[in-house]
């Protein structure tokens, strides 16, 4: 018990150790377009971990959790075009938009998690589409298809402190989480993950529990599409579509599901990926292509690779200290014959 | 008068194309418990195989038999390749079917080239009849006739032929099925194979119908297509001609009338069912 | 000397992380009715199941007719002769009876005929409902329709899980005859909780406790022996 203890915080001092390193990167480098591409990280990594709490923790697959990222996004976006782009609306955007991420994940939760799982990722990949279509349609407020840009308050303005937001919140979001998936709660959640019959006859309401998990993962994904907007200063359509979902599936199973930092690191390898192979489509057309080179890899990791990158080097380090152990244990038996 | 008909011709046809594609979904569902999310890329495949054929050729129906003929060969490569590895594991299948479908729609791309493709009905499907007032389109009336058809032959090989009176235990009841010394897994790749030969006739269907065809429409239809099998009932074959005519109805009047709400309607649709009848509007006596 | 039709040895099975199976190992004598016994739980479903094939075992051998039929798939060892009636009979409940017997058989060949003949003969109720969809008809018939199914096939030995379970005594009564008939033609391995049917059938027993085979004899000793009937069945 005290060496688990021990080790806890021996990860979390390396997870520390790790962000402030994060902390002081934009003072040690000056590149814009790499500071974008880790901002574009964190937030993908916060988008990410909203998916890893569906999928890693819970065992619930969405395909259109886009929608949450989107909502985020448009409701931002939408309150700085009605009004002022000062820090008093962007509370309110981030309100509106946790508020309507909320309701949705909440009613898509209670119509669909009581039924199999693929009615959860049917009905979210449906919506997801609908969400898109109307943010086509709605030209007036949304400006269809092509988007718009916005202006955001001054704080924001400055590059730098939007690195820090987004990183801060990314730390406090993944110490958050990890509070919620080793809460009792959480275990609850990956009791369902693993046997849910078994976890409802033990008396556990696991419909309740799951709607939780479902609005609690919206509710982060929305922030992620707030953030997503202040760093692009422009929203489009394309935020509903499906490859970003898709991005979230690559990031949780590559990274490794059910363990929160594997997220963030799937979120890094993707788009340092996306920015290579962008590059390298001037070297030849098939790079542009990369979703076919993505989904062959996710359908690989699929059937090969379940653990993902955390989740294979976890098992390692359980095994290394499991024979550490071991060894010990033997050695004082040894030492008593002797 | 005479809108509301050709509306309700409209329906229909669209109905059918989406019912080729809920059939085979179904019955996968049915008899292996796969959600194939991959489905809709093979109606494009389809759609693709088809008309490239049907452009070489020249002759529309060997179009058709080209479409059938790739559906046959993506089905039985993918149910061998991909589903297998993950029978049994819900979430691994339905994670790898939409990998599987992305993958498709992609290739679609690398293929035939990234540009949307056109296609028209041969001269003798081309055109209309009157009655009375009212116009109606050959090659919409051609579709429900062949819908029809494949209704009919499907639904005879299920009840009048041995490896359909399998299929149908199997639906019911897979081990037991084994137990009694069919091989399960000869059957699964079959259905999946026949399935995806279905869904690959929907699209070559429905390139002549709506004049162009493109990547993202199986993304479009497959969404269509889980609509109807959730509304006709996971694994009823009658359902899912039933329900697959009600979403073209009713998508074909609200494209006239609302066409905002044209996909919000089938959502709303699956939605109340999902509500108060989990099990699909046409599904009876199955325990 | 009786000849040996089914023998398992040190069968272990385990479903999923559960170890079901530790060590069940028994003969059966073509010919005879081999009774299996246990406490709910023990793992005779299990057995049957693994000898199926359903639930592959992970050690052990299982032979059929000499041969090693272990790592077999369930279609296979059903076309070697195993027929399996399994504890909820798995009727399909949306076929006909004639429908649910037609999916067993394999071949439309004189035997099978044959025996179709002779089980509709042994089950009027059958030949009767014959287009009756098979969810429709009642807790007796379901078994004998299970049994009849299991049976047309040229089977040489029946698995059968607990026939009397759920059943009204007087029709258990006559689903025991129909299997004392059965056993005319066929070898068969009956898991039965009703010790009284168990005792007029069967000839030799096995008792499973904890997915071991700890005990076996005559069904005709066990009788007599209520110190093994208390301490591994709860009858006294």
């Amino acid at each position: 018990m005290q060496q688990l203890r021990l080790n806890f915080e021996k990860s979390t001092w390396i997870y520390l150790v790790i962000a402030s390193l994060l902390f002081i990167l934009p003072f040690m480098m000056s590149g814009r377009s790499i500071m974008f591409l880790v901002m574009q990280i964190f937030i993908f990594g916060i988008f990410a971990m909203s998916y890893d709490l569906l999928l890693g923790y819970t065992g619930i697959v969405s395909f259109g959790h886009a929608m949450f990222f989107g909502i985020g996004a448009y409701s931002i976006a939408i309150v700085f075009d009605l009004n002022e782009p000062t820090m008093f609306y962007l509370i309110v955007g981030v309100l509106i938009a946790v508020l309507l991420a909320a309701i949705v994940s909440f009613v898509v939760g209670i119509l669909t998690l009581r039924l199999k799982s693929h009615f959860y990722a049917m009905l979210t990949l449906a919506l997801a589409g609908l969400f898109l279509v109307a943010a086509e349609k709605w030209r007036s407020v949304t400006g269809g298809a092509d988007g718009f840009t916005i202006s955001v308050p001054e704080f924001f303005k400055d590059r730098t402190n939007l690195y820090l937001v987004c990183l801060i919140v990314m730390v406090l979001f993944f110490f958050g989480l990890r509070r919620f998936t080793n809460s009792p709660l959480g275990r609850v959640l990956m009791a369902i993950r693993e046997n849910e019959g078994r976890t409802e006859s033990l008396g556990y309401k696991v419909l309740h529990y799951k709607v939780i998990v479902s609005v609690v993962s919206g509710v982060v994904a929305s922030i992620a599409g707030v953030l997503y907007m202040l760093s692009l200063r422009f929203v489009d359509t394309s935020v509903f579509a499906t490859e970003v979902t898709l991005d979230a599936l690559l990031m949780t199973i590559i990274g490794g599901v059910g363990t929160l930092v594997g997220p963030i690191i799937g979120a890094a390898l993707i788009e340092f990926a996306h920015h290579w192979l962008s590059d390298l489509s001037d070297v030849h057309w098939i790079f542009e292509r990369w979703i076919i080179l993505f989904g062959a890899v996710y359908i690989l990791a699929v059937i090969f690779f379940p653990k993902g990158i955390a989740g294979t080097i976890q098992e390692l380090y359980r095994k290394k200290r499991k024979k550490r152990q071991d060894n010990k244990e033997i050695k004082s038996e040894d030492k008593m014959a002797g | 008068m005479d809108l509301f008909f050709s509306l309700t011709v409209n329906g229909l046809a669209t109905g059918m194309l989406i019912f080729l594609l809920a059939a085979g979904l179904t019955l996968i569902f049915g008899l292996m418990d796969v959600l194939n999310f991959a489905h809709g890329g093979l109606f494009v495949w389809g759609a693709f195989s088809g008309v490239w054929v049907y452009d070489l050729t020249g002759s529309f129906w060997l179009g058709i038999v080209g479409a059938i003929i790739t559906g046959l060969i993506l089905g039985a490569i993918i149910e061998y390749l991909i589903i297998r590895p993950v029978y049994g594991n819900h979430v691994q299948q339905i994670l790898i079917t939409l990998g599987l479908m992305l993958v498709l729609s992609e290739l679609i791309k690398v293929v035939f080239g990234p540009d949307q493709k056109a296609a028209t009905a041969p001269e003798y499907l081309q055109g209309s009849f009157m009655v009375g007032d009212v116009i109606l389109i050959k090659y919409r009336l051609f579709i429900i006739l062949v819908g029809f058809i494949v209704f009919g032959v499907t639904s005879l090989i299920l009840k009048r032929t041995r490896i359909g009176l399998i299929v149908r235990a199997g639906v019911m009841n897979k081990e037991m099925v084994q137990t009694l010394g069919v091989n399960i897994r000869l059957v699964f790749m079959l259905v999946f194979m026949v399935g995806a030969a279905m869904a690959a006739l929907g699209g070559m269907l429905m390139a002549p119908y709506s004049g162009v065809i493109y990547a993202e429409m199986g993304l479009e239809f497959g969404i269509l297509a889980f609509i109807v099998v959730v509304i006709g009932g996971m694994g009823s074959f009658s359902g899912s001609l039933l329900a697959a005519i009600l979403v073209g109805l009713a998508q074909a009047y609200m494209a006239y009338y609302v066409p905002a709400l044209s996909l919000a309607v089938n959502m709303l649709l699956m939605t109340v069912v999902l509500i108060f009848r989990p099990q699909g509007l046409f599904r009876v006596g199955v325990k | 000397m009786m000849s040996t039709l089914l023998e398992l040895n040190n069968v272990q099975t385990h479903i999923n992380q559960f170890h079901i199976l530790h060590d069940i190992s028994f003969e059966v004598p073509k010919g005879e009715v081999t009774v299996l016994l246990g406490r709910n739980g023990a793992g005779k479903t299990t057995t049957l199941r693994s000898i199926m094939g359903l639930n592959p075992p992970t050690e052990g051998t299982v032979s059929y007719k000499g041969q090693v039929i272990n790592k077999w798939k369930p279609h296979m060892i059903a076309r070697n002769g195993i027929g399996y009636v399994p504890e909820d009979q798995g009727i399909f409940g949306d076929l006909t009876v004639g429908e649910n017997i037609r999916v067993a058989m394999q071949k439309e060949d004189e035997t099978t005929t044959e025996h179709l003949e002779w089980v509709l003969e042994l089950f009027p109720d059958l030949k009767k409902f014959w287009k009756k969809p098979g969810g429709q008809l009642s807790g007796g018939q379901k078994q004998m329709l299970a049994i009849a199914r299991a049976y047309v096939n040229d089977n040489e030995l029946l698995l059968i899980d607990e026939p009397s379970k759920g059943l009204a005594p007087i029709i258990v009564e006559k689903v025991m005859e129909s299997i004392l008939y059965m056993k005319e033609k066929t070898t068969i391995v009956l898991v039965e909780q009703n010790f009284m049917m168990a005792s007029k059938i069967g000839d030799s027993f096995h008792i499973i406790d904890d997915g071991k085979t700890v005990h076996n004899g005559m069904m005709s000793d066990l009788k007599q022996d209520k110190n093994l009937m208390k301490k591994y069945l709860g009858i006294a």
